[in-house]
């Protein structure tokens, strides 16, 4: 046969069903953009220098791969539905005298002309891209901006080599489903009527349950440790839940409205209600699907862009102030060294401290029974200690300390505690027992203390403990070092205050100081100390929450783009399906306008139930990632509501503007054979 | 006065970019009574489709009238058209253009649930007409599970249940076999004693022979027609014939 015959059918095969193929082909590109992009910043050295831009390439390798494993998923998925239009071409050229072979030669063309297109474009968008991404990256990162600009060859290579094998697997399947047809059934693959769907019912039913079962799930979830379990839970149940709800329920749903007469025979209900049930039952799955890309993005972006923008609310949260030291003692002389020691380096700076936070305390972490706190946990079952509600950090500080601190003029009896709770957890006993350390009586419970860093880095809740006199802390830090022996936990001073300077001089500050307590520690028995200076820890927190914020967003535009493409894909088909269906209601005598308002109730409800349904997911979802969040230290939950509530309509403007453009082209195709 | 009047039709297409004119009917004379079964018939290309089409307000004609009950088609503005087509006009397609979304009771209820009818009266309303039809055991079946014949016979029941002045039908026959073509021309004649004034298109002779009066049509005008009088349908059948093999032998009127 003549040269260049297959590589011309192929170019004619893709040119005539521009529709469907162009974007596709966009999406190809977008994909190999972003992975392009995503893969050349986790490799790049002038990130990598930049302080926190190890872990933000390790973040960014774990995104590159979802990317990978995302754009295969999804550009299958994509395939097999152009494959699924075309098949009666196929079948034509079949009887036309063209073998399996000679159809298998057309697809390789057709699939090797994308995949060049998809790579060439999408590598040059890339490159492009990539520069402006390291830009937005170093500026996260709050680094040195420089405006050398390169193109890493071993990236092309990798980004080549994951996308070939992907179309390579795409061709395969294109492949398999031309093997599998003989040609009548090619050509007629589009007109055999369809059934009627079944509805079934355990589906629909079992769908309710779940999804009833993981909003509870999501609702009732008290403390952080717990949600941080239940969240992978609940995620499934959702996912479960949806499909069935999406694909069973939908159908469910307008047979009971069939059922009722009254309602199904009214102009405006008969065509859409029976429409709808085969709509359904046909794009189901992919409403769902597109329903949890939806959710996936919003609380991606929701809980990234929270992050992000509340780091330093969370870094305050972690270390309450500027400089914190912690020395492992309450004795008065070993105290007051290591005060002078702050006190000489402070001097040294030129420096004077503000907001002072200054107290005693002791940690220990127990276990809840009821209104014993159990410190032996040999006596505990597995089952118990798996329990991670009733694990809590017991904090006893004496109330000298709480009046000067809160300014208050609180008393208590030799028996009295008062009693303050963390992270939304409670107490609702009147007295309180402590294994081998007496039992008290819960005089009040009080709405606030200040902030302890050691509270916010933990995932159980704490319980503060104000105990009338040191000797009362000292009586219950006996009793503990007497059952966990080694494992005591110690009395701490806390010593924390603000500095007026900037990081720079901070970070000296924190050295010079960290210094001059280690030369005290140089005699043995002198206790523990630990210097916290936020300064040396900023860089680390934009590392972590920046890098999450690039990805979410990133990630939030993959997903866009694939829930953009179901989407349009979504409407092309329906345009076709509804086609004959709209010329056969105008025989029979409905108007343009109700047929186009019929036509547009059902596009809409479609359209925007799976917009509505993750908006519902989000509601629901709120308060876990609310706790998520607390775990790291983020607690403004105002901020996370606005960002939320923003994401969403963000995100549905984003929607609606994609309806706007796929619905133009789906009444281009039905009115096409207007009469 | 005649329920249905065509005067001096002329339809002409313009093909895409204006170049070549087609002239699809060129002059076209006749009138329906009230009651008649006419059958038009003609080769493929004569004009037929066109002539249904105009006939059925899905297309203007480009010259001449066609009145219905003296009613200018033509002068139905837009929005009416559909309305007018649904309470005047019962359609019958070689297709059968049945909704396979639809039950075929839900079908035939269709232009029913258009005008806005209680479920009840469309309710009393279809029995009579199932039974005559002999679909009464079928109404809660989808079209795909139906043979052609029983389909045809649900959109005939479609067209018959708004009790409309005219049924036009389009081929009905072209996609069934021939035992089922027989059942639907006995009952088309039967609907026609019942009083409905029945319109078809056709190329079958067959068809055409249980007409009362068959126009035949030939490069867009009415070329010739036969009464039925007191002939038998195959005697009717022969003279059909006879017609036919005129017009194709180039047999010019003289």
């Amino acid at each position: 046969m003549k040269h260049g015959f297959y590589p011309k059918l192929a170019m004619t095969g893709i040119s005539k069903n521009r529709k469907t193929y162009i974007p596709y082909i966009l999406t190809c590109i977008g994909m190999v953009m972003m992975y392009y992009i995503v893969s050349f910043l986790s490799v790049n050295d002038s990130v990598r220098d930049l302080r926190g831009g190890n872990e933000m390439q390790m973040i960014l390798q774990m995104g590159c791969g979802v990317i990978g494993f995302f754009s295969l998923v999804f550009l299958f998925y994509t395939n097999s539905f152009l494959m699924r239009r075309r098949k009666k071409e196929f079948g034509l050229y079949n009887i036309l005298g063209m073998g399996k072979w000679n159809l298998a030669r057309i697809l390789f063309f057709e699939c090797l002309i994308i995949a060049v297109i998809a790579l060439a474009a999408g590598l040059f968008c890339g490159i492009m891209f990539s520069k402006i991404a390291e830009l937005v990256m170093i500026h996260i990162l709050q680094g040195e901006v420089n405006f050398s600009f390169s193109i890493d060859f071993s990236v092309i290579v990798q980004t080549v080599s994951v996308f070939c094998l992907i179309f390579l697997l795409i061709f395969l399947n294109a492949l398999r489903q031309i093997r599998l047809a003989n040609p009548v059934e090619l050509l007629r693959s589009e007109t055999v009527g369809e059934k009627p769907p079944r509805v079934n019912w355990v589906f629909a039913l079992l769908g309710l349950i779940i999804l009833a079962g993981a909003y509870y799930l999501a609702v009732s979830i008290k403390d952080p440790m717990s949600a941080l379990i239940w969240f992978f839970v609940a995620v499934i149940m959702v996912i479960i839940a949806t499909y069935l709800l999406f694909i069973a329920g939908s159908v469910a749903l307008c047979r009971i409205l069939q059922k009722n007469k009254r309602y199904y025979y009214k102009t405006n209900h008969f065509v859409s209600v029976s429409s709808m049930v085969y709509r359904m039952k046909r794009n189901g799955a992919g409403l769902a699907s597109i329903c949890i890309l939806s959710t996936m993005v919003l609380v991606m972006l929701s809980s990234t862009v929270c992050l992000y923008l509340g780091t330093e609310d969370s870094m305050r949260n972690r270390y309450p102030r500027n400089i914190v030291i912690d020395t492992f003692s309450v004795e008065d002389q070993s105290v007051e060294t290591v005060h002078q020691a702050i006190s000489d380096t402070l001097q040294q700076y030129h420096v004077s401290e503000k907001d002072l936070l200054h107290y005693r305390y002791l940690d220990v972490g127990g276990y809840f029974q009821e209104d014993q706190v159990i410190f032996d946990q040999n006596s505990l079952s597995g089952w118990e200690l798996a329990d991670t509600e009733n694990i809590r950090q017991l904090f006893v500080v004496p109330l000298e300390d709480y009046n000067r601190l809160m300014g208050k003029e609180e008393t208590l009896a030799e028996n009295e505690v008062m009693i303050y709770n963390t992270k939304g957890s409670e107490y609702l006993y009147d007295t309180i027992t402590l294994q081998g350390g007496g039992t008290w009586n819960v005089k009040k419970v009080i709405p606030d203390f200040v902030d302890n860093g050691t509270d916010a880095m933990q995932i159980i809740s704490t319980l503060y403990l104000f105990v009338p006199d040191l000797e009362a802390m000292e009586q219950i830090f006996d009793a503990q070092a007497e059952i966990y022996g080694d494992n005591r936990s110690y009395k701490h001073d806390y010593y924390g205050f603000d500095l007026s300077c900037d990081d720079e001089t901070q970070l000296l500050l924190t050295g010079t100081l960290r210094e001059s307590i280690q030369q005290l520690g140089e005699d043995e028995a002198f206790p523990k100390v630990t210097v916290e200076g936020v300064a040396e820890e900023r860089t680390g927190f934009y590392a972590l929450y920046g890098g999450l914020f690039f990805l979410g967003v990133l990630l939030g535009i993959v997903f866009i783009l694939g829930a953009v493409l179901i989407m349009y894909y979504k409407q092309i088909t329906e345009g076709y399906e509804d086609q004959k269906r709209f010329e056969i209601l105008q025989k029979v005598g409905m108007t343009k306008k109700e047929i186009k308002k019929s036509v547009n109730s059902q596009v809409l409800t479609v359209f925007f139930l799976p917009l509505i349904a993750a908006g519902v997911h989000v509601g629901f979802a709120f308060p876990l990632i609310h706790k998520l969040l607390a775990l790291f230290s983020l607690t403004n939950t105002w901020l996370l509501i606005g960002i939320t509530v923003g994401s969403y309509l963000l995100f549905a403007l984003f929607y609606v503007v994609v309806y706007l453009i796929t619905s133009k082209s789906y009444y281009g195709i039905v009115s096409r054979k207007e009469s | 006065m005649p329920l249905l009047e065509v005067s001096n039709l002329k339809k002409i297409y313009t093909t895409r970019f204006g170049g070549n004119q087609v002239q699809a009917l060129r002059n076209v004379n006749f009138s329906v009574e009230k009651g008649e079964y006419v059958a038009i018939m003609g080769e493929s290309g004569s004009g037929k489709t066109t002539l249904l089409n105009i006939l059925a307000a899905l297309d203007k004609p480009t010259g001449g009238t066609v009145l219905l009950d003296g009613r200018d088609l033509s002068k139905i503005k837009e929005s009416d058209v559909a309305t007018f087509r649904r309470d005047n006009l019962g359609f019958v397609f070689q297709d059968f253009n049945l909704l396979d979304t639809f039950s075929l009771q839900d079908n035939i209820f269709l232009p029913l649930v258009l005008e806005g009818k209680a479920f009840k009266e469309m309710r009393q309303r279809l029995l009579p007409i199932a039974s005559q039809l002999g679909i009464s055991d079928l109404l809660s079946k989808y079209p795909y599970e139906v043979s052609g014949g029983q389909k045809q016979r649900a959109a005939v029941a479609r067209a018959l249940i708004t009790d409309p002045r005219l049924i036009l039908a389009d081929e009905p026959t072209g996609a069934l076999d021939s035992k089922s073509t027989d059942e639907l021309l006995r009952l088309f004649s039967e609907i026609n004693q019942d009083g409905q004034t029945i319109l078809m298109v056709t190329h079958s002779v067959k068809a055409a022979s249980h007409a009362q009066r068959v126009l035949f049509i030939k490069d867009g005008e009415v070329f010739h027609q036969i009464y039925r009088g007191n002939s038998t349908n195959e005697q009717l059948y022969q003279k059909i014939s006879d017609t036919l093999t005129i017009l194709a032998t180039g047999g010019d009127r003289q």
